[in-house]
């Protein structure tokens, strides 16, 4: 029965002290064992961990090594992946936000009832809160000075 | 020289609110492109100054699904159709007609990673799954086609017959038809389709990148994206905003 050791083994921290392996044995024919390992270097009395260096001798430490920077690059790229769908999702959130605020600005009457276009269009493809209420205000101070020239 | 009429339809009825979203669409979409023409079909009892963005109107009743009505009243040659809750974000709503191709009818895909944002998407018929998946958000359609207006006015028919419970077809599961699909127009769509033999020629596509053309404010959840990385062109709010309350 020989124990073999899968070439995705990693170094569960930068000192090497630990690694993570995956050992399979063929136990009957068509059978065989798979078993997930997390070894320290050591014992915890400070023997060398025999299971530890078999499998970093199975291996070679090129390959761990090259295994390591493979994984730590995934799961940057996911991390990566996974913070721009959060960001994505906080402007979705804040798009929907700002739209229903851009209709209830929309229902000031003066804005309602202002037939300057440019400031309208300018106020709806508003980015932001603030952008909106700077354009609502130009509107009904526009608005009011009509009024006064009345 | 092609003369063809092109139009936009926008349909607001039975609560004030789609009034407002769909003038302020109507707004949105002049914002990019100032000559659209635009046919907002609504209620005598919203119409306000807003309405004067439209170039033209059409009275409708107050009726759930005025929309599929509506549709079939488009004055233009080549329609597009579009829920009342979007926005208009791009300028390239202008070239929205290129979509058409030599199709009589043109959709935004119901696709497998979109279906967490649609009521259902999958339903038994005939002991079999099948799907919708033409989503009638946004439809760009050859009105000039009788039979296209002819297919309008049935989805609308159909649909009042279905929803009113005059219409069940066979093999459909019974408590999926009373719990999902009877409310449905979407399910009327699908019939339609692939059901009825005189609609069986009609071309029927999807638009190109077609995410583009009926965004839903959800999509960025999951990070959906165009395929061209273009930004979206329309964007609806339909599962965000608070359709029957106030807005101010």
């Amino acid at each position: 029965m020989q124990r073999i050791w899968l070439n995705n083994a990693f170094w569960e921290t930068p000192k090497r002290q630990m690694l993570n392996a995956i050992s399979e044995e063929t136990e009957q024919p068509n059978k065989v064992k798979r078993e997930v390992h997390k070894l320290n270097k050591y014992n915890d009395d400070g023997t060398p961990n025999e299971l530890f260096n078999e499998a970093v001798e199975f291996l070679g430490e090129e390959v761990i090594n090259a295994a390591t920077k493979k994984r730590l690059e995934k799961k940057q790229a996911e991390a990566e992946i996974e913070k721009e769908k959060k960001l994505e999702k906080e402007r979705s959130k804040k798009l929907e936000k700002l739209f229903e605020y851009k209709l209830e600005t929309f229902e000031i009457d003066e804005i309602k009832n202002s037939k300057n276009r440019l400031l309208k269009s300018k106020l709806r493809r508003s980015k932001s809160i603030p952008e909106v209420n700077l354009y609502a205000m130009m509107i009904v101070k526009e608005s009011l000075e009509d009024e006064h020239i009345k | 020289m092609n003369t063809s009429s092109k139009g936009f339809v926008i349909v607001a009825s039975k609560n004030s609110n789609f009034y407002i979203y769909a003038t302020n669409l109507a707004e949105s979409i002049k914002d990019f492109y100032p000559e659209a023409q635009i046919t907002l079909v609504t209620e005598e009892r919203f119409i306000d100054e807003r309405a004067d963005v439209a170039d033209n109107i059409i009275h409708c009743d107050n009726h759930y699904r005025a929309k599929l009505w509506g549709m079939a009243q488009t004055p233009y040659d080549i329609t597009m159709y579009l829920d009342a809750d979007m926005d208009c974000e791009h300028e390239d709503i202008m070239n929205v007609w290129d979509n058409l191709k030599d199709y009589d009818m043109v959709f935004h895909e119901l696709t497998k990673e979109r279906e967490k944002f649609y009521a259902i998407r999958e339903f038994s018929y005939n002991g079999n799954m099948e799907k919708y998946t033409l989503c009638g958000g946004v439809c760009l359609y050859r009105s000039s086609n009788p039979l296209v207006r002819e297919f309008m006015e049935d989805w609308f028919e159909l649909f009042n017959k279905q929803y009113n419970g005059l219409w069940t077809p066979d093999g459909f599961n019974d408590e999926q038809w009373r719990q999902d699909l009877a409310k449905f127009d979407q399910t009327t769509l699908w019939w339609l389709v692939n059901k009825v033999d005189k609609y069986k020629d009609l071309k029927i596509g999807f638009f190109h990148d077609d995410i583009r053309w009926n965004y839903f404010t959800q999509y960025g959840y999951e990070g959906l994206h165009s395929i061209e990385g273009k930004p979206p062109v329309l964007r609806h709010y339909s599962g965000s905003l608070k359709k029957d309350t106030l807005i101010v």
